[in-house]
């Protein structure tokens, strides 16, 4: 483990990403969609789950070496406490080192709220805590919480392209691959072959430079893990959802195969599944336990069709194998692509180089 | 500590913020500028070399959220904003549905950032017709308008003060200073200069456009775009050397990290960044404006943190987009009485609320092209903007007709905007068609990316008094001020000029080639649809007992109060609004260095 490394950044850029939640008057839940606790004052604020800030970096160089890391903006608004001194501690850094946070200012004058931003590499979890004036507490923002085996309560971030499982169980994963491998079109055997050549036909290099952070290119491209991302940090309030309707999909399958484990299904029962859930009425399904089989299927296929073609630092869309498949799949009559995503995005994973990420 | 004292204090840093403070800054004058959003840099202007806008779908149509707004009915329905859209829950609209019901909607917000609506929108930047500016006088006498049994047309349309010969040189200089490309031959509106850079090549696509237009026999011309395609020296912006890069199809609802599209801020403020007498804060929103006697005396305004601010001012400028201009003077007028009798004298503060008349017509070509290299539109005719046909047609006024490229360019932007009508309903149609799964996918996609073709027009609307912006009696904002509430409805006529153009555009695509799928209509079934151009509202005029602001776009009651947004139009124009609004604002600079 490392020492922190600090990035620096302007108070235009922290108040640019902190404005919008932290000044209010309201204390009304106006955010609260399902996700917070009744006493949980997070949802009196406007995308909480902003904090901290998960952007690109860049080093001032070159596009390869920024590639693998992202700049990690925490903010701690200490006006109510009257804080004095600030810092963060976390995984991301050697033996749990407080590196201290800077207060903004605003014309001149101290806000009360401190910052600091620190590089760290993509596709990692970390659990942290602010310490304020020599307490440690967990981010009042910040709804991603984790109590670790020793029963304490820590804030928690992921970085870009993470592939932890961080939301869903094991099982709920595998039956969530099965679910959007048949509303995806990767299933048919044509475009299974497809998107296994993808990842065998580049070399070593290319494979390191252009997907550093792909391990799984599978049949549904990284949705599965998208929705996982998804249902941990922009989309806390579905998590719910997710759970009761794959627990609810999971026994109902097995049900109608005699015992069978739904996994080893063929697509015949998943097919049925799907009209059934599209009319709203499943049977066997429980509907005091979740009333809309229906709405859960708009949710699913929702988040299939962002997980398979969103940036790949989203966590789906796993390599860009969504995007070159339609590469490789529209052709003109030279063989040129109809979808050259690569002129627009930026390298090392598409080829321009004027935009950086 | 004293007071700030500014000589201007301007609020909001888009279109019809940005241009007169340039004017101002450059006369040497001090100017303050409040913006309610960030102040997001390009790449090239930020410290660490990169960019709050990427090319990224998730920015322009986040994650769900919900609408919690207690009492209206669609409480608890999906929302998808892009990352600089106001948060609906902190910051509603509410408007009136058809069957009476209220709904907080996203249509009619542009968006919240240094730049406003031009940081988001497509770029499209028509100029109107000289008759667009003079529609009382274009209609007077007539008896021949269709669907208008009760003459409301003729009585209720108005010449603006000014007419094109007036803003003519404006719109040069906007064409100039802002940085648009395009081409001129072909169009109804005449120009003293031409400033438009080269367009680039058109997409494949808007071919099938452009043998529509050609077989019908109108004029078209290339979609004056507000992107550069080359260096811009009166910005300091360049271009990248492989200039076809500049088309991403990142363009409609994208900010752009290279600052190639020509908003307010790269093109007009950025270079006032280092003038000592130009002063912009971001994330500063007012909250109220105080009065003494006929003088604006101070605004109240919270800092990034929320913190409670004044400032004083010799001159102030309203300009934070139509709605929330209106809703400024009405929260400050409930606040003062006087001062609200000053504002609102006639009853007109709010009223004659305008969008566009909007739609067209859409199908799937026979060749599919890579939509992904394109900008937002790349052919335009003014065919149906001509008096005579005008006439013909038995119609009050006309519009702008344009195809569209980046629709539905990228993958996820077919998939919600599929048959979603407006931005309430994002994603909507793609979730309710069952039938895209599977192989069922695979023919959706086989028979779209990269094959729907679209064209637009864009006409005015005709103002009705009952159309406004009110302050809504319950909702509120996240500072505890009323929201804003919008009522508004179509005119029968109206409904006519959208029949006749959607089928013009359909003309266009039937005579195109060999096209599936065609189909055509507008927004004149729906009463939210605003497509984002705010018009109207606190309309300028040559007679203060039919008007809020007079010629120079000040309130006629208040020595020192002027309102230069899209808020000001007497008729909502046949076209975009975009360069109208930043023309004027160039007008009003002058004015106010005259005064």
């Amino acid at each position: 483990m490392q020492t922190a490394t600090v990035v620096a950044k302007s108070d235009q850029y922290v108040l640019n990403h902190c404005s919008r939640l932290l000044a209010r008057d309201s204390g009304d839940r106006r955010h609260d969609f399902g996700q917070y606790a009744p006493d949980d004052a997070r949802a009196a604020i406007c995308e909480a789950w902003r904090l901290p800030v998960v952007d690109s970096h860049y080093d001032g160089s070159s596009a390869q070496t920024s590639y693998p890391y992202n700049d990690v903006t925490f903010v701690y608004d200490g006006r109510a406490a009257g804080a004095a001194e600030v810092a963060v501690l976390g995984t991301f850094a050697a033996l749990y080192e407080a590196v201290p946070m800077r207060q903004i200012r605003f014309l001149g004058e101290d806000t009360g709220v401190f910052t600091a931003t620190l590089r760290v590499p993509k596709g990692e979890v970390h659990t942290y805590k602010f310490r304020v004036d020599g307490r440690h507490v967990v981010d009042p923002i910040n709804p991603q919480l984790v109590t670790l085996d020793n029963g304490q309560r820590w804030s928690r971030f992921f970085t870009e392209a993470c592939q932890v499982p961080l939301t869903l169980s094991r099982r709920q994963r595998e039956l969530l691959a099965r679910l959007v491998a048949h509303l995806l079109p990767f299933r048919t055997r044509e475009n299974r072959r497809f998107i296994q050549q993808v990842y065998n036909q580049i070399d070593r290099g290319t494979r390191g430079q252009q997907f550093p952070l792909a391990y799984r290119l599978d049949e549904e491209v990284g949705v599965v893990n998208y929705i996982d991302k998804l249902l941990a940090r922009a989309e806390q309030h579905n998590l719910d959802d997710y759970r009761t309707c794959l627990s609810m999909i999971d026994g109902i399958l097995r049900g109608r195969a005699g015992g069978i484990d739904p996994l080893m299904l063929g697509p015949e029962q998943f097919q049925q599944l799907y009209g059934e859930m599209a009319s709203d009425n499943v049977d066997g399904w429980d509907k005091g336990r979740y009333g809309s089989p229906a709405y859960f299927l708009l949710l699913l296929r929702r988040h299939a069709m962002t997980g398979a073609f969103a940036h790949p630092k989203s966590g789906g869309n796993s390599g860009a194998a969504g995007w070159m498949y339609l590469e490789s799949r529209f052709r003109d009559d030279q063989d040129n692509t109809l979808f050259d995503w690569r002129r627009a995005i930026e390298a090392p994973l598409g080829r321009n180089t004027d935009y950086r990420g | 500590m004293a007071e700030e004292h500014v000589e201007y204090l301007v609020i909001g840093s888009g279109a019809g913020a940005a241009p007169l403070t340039a004017t101002l800054v450059g006369a040497g004058k001090q100017v303050l500028m409040l913006e309610k959003g960030p102040l997001l840099l390009t790449q090239a202007q930020s410290p660490d070399g990169l960019s709050d806008f990427k090319r990224d779908e998730t920015f322009a149509t986040g994650a769900e959220k919900r609408i919690t707004t207690p009492g209206v009915a669609n409480q608890g329905q999906s929302f998808y904003a892009s990352h600089v859209e106001p948060d609906l829950n902190d910051e509603p609209h509410v408007y009136r549905e058809a069957d009476g019901s209220e709904r907080v909607t996203i249509e009619g917000y542009t968006a919240q950032v240094v730049g406003g609506g031009t940081q988001l929108y497509g770029g499209v930047s028509l100029r109107f017709t000289p008759d667009d500016f003079r529609l009382a006088s274009f209609n007077a006498g007539r008896a021949d308008l269709r669907n208008d049994p009760n003459g409301d047309v003729v009585r209720e349309a108005r010449d603006w003060p000014i007419d094109y010969d007036d803003l003519e040189p404006y719109y040069c200089k906007v064409e100039e200073l802002v940085g648009i490309n395009g081409t001129r031959d072909g169009q109804e509106k005449p120009a003293s200069v031409d400033h438009y850079q080269p367009p680039l090549e058109p997409n494949q696509i808007s071919a099938f456009a452009a043998q529509g237009m050609d077989a019908l026999g109108m004029r078209r011309y290339r979609t004056p775009l507000a992107v550069i395609t080359q260096d811009h020296p009166p910005s300091g912006r360049t271009v990248p050397v492989d200039r076809d890069t500049i088309k991403t199809a990142f363009v409609n609802r994208y900010g752009d990290p290279l600052g190639l599209k020509s908003n307010t801020w790269v093109s007009l403020l950025a270079p006032l960044r280092d003038k000592p007498s130009f002063e912009l804060r971001a994330n500063c929103v007012v909250t109220h404006l105080e009065a003494d006697g006929d003088r604006i005396a101070r605004a109240h305004y919270r800092d990034p943190l929320g913190g409670r601010r004044t400032v004083t001012a010799d001159t102030v400028v309203v300009a934070c987009s139509a709605i929330e201009s209106v809703r400024l003077l009405m929260i400050s007028a409930q606040q003062d009485a006087a001062l609200g009798q000053r504002l609102n004298p006639n009853g007109l503060l709010g009223a004659y609320f305008l969008t566009h008349c909007f739609g067209g017509a859409q199908c799937i070509v026979p060749a599919r092209a890579d939509k992904s290299k394109t900008l937002d539109s790349d052919w335009a005719t003014d065919h149906c903007a001509r008096a005579d046909w005008i006439r013909a047609n038995g119609l009050w006024a006309g519009g702008a007709i344009y195809n569209n490229t980046s629709d539905g360019a990228l993958p996820i932007s077919l998939a919600r905007t599929w048959h979603a009508m407006d931005m309430d309903n994002m994603w909507k149609g793609y979730l309710y068609d069952m039938g895209i799964l599977g192989q069922g996918f695979e023919d959706y996609l086989e028979g779209n990316f990269g094959r729907r073709l679209s064209v637009a027009f864009m006409a005015n609307q005709v103002p009705q008094r009952e159309n406004r912006v009110e302050l809504h009696r319950s909702a509120t904002d996240k500072w505890g001020r009323p929201a804003a509430f919008i009522v508004k409805d179509w005119h029968p006529h109206d409904q006519a000029l959208m029949d006749t153009l959607a089928d013009q555009c359909r003309q266009i695509l039937a005579s195109s080639g060999p096209v599936q799928d065609l189909s055509w209509g507008s927004v004149g079934g729906s009463v939210v649809r605003i497509a984002n151009h705010i018009l109207g509202g606190a309309r300028f005029g040559a007679d203060p007992k039919d008007s809020v602001l007079d010629p120079d776009c000040r309130l006629w009651n208040v020595d020192n109060l002027y309102l230069t947004d899209g808020a000001c139009m007497p008729t909502s124009g046949g076209a975009n609004p975009t360069l109208t609004i930043q023309a004027n604002s160039f007008r009003v600079g002058d004015v106010l260095l005259g005064r």
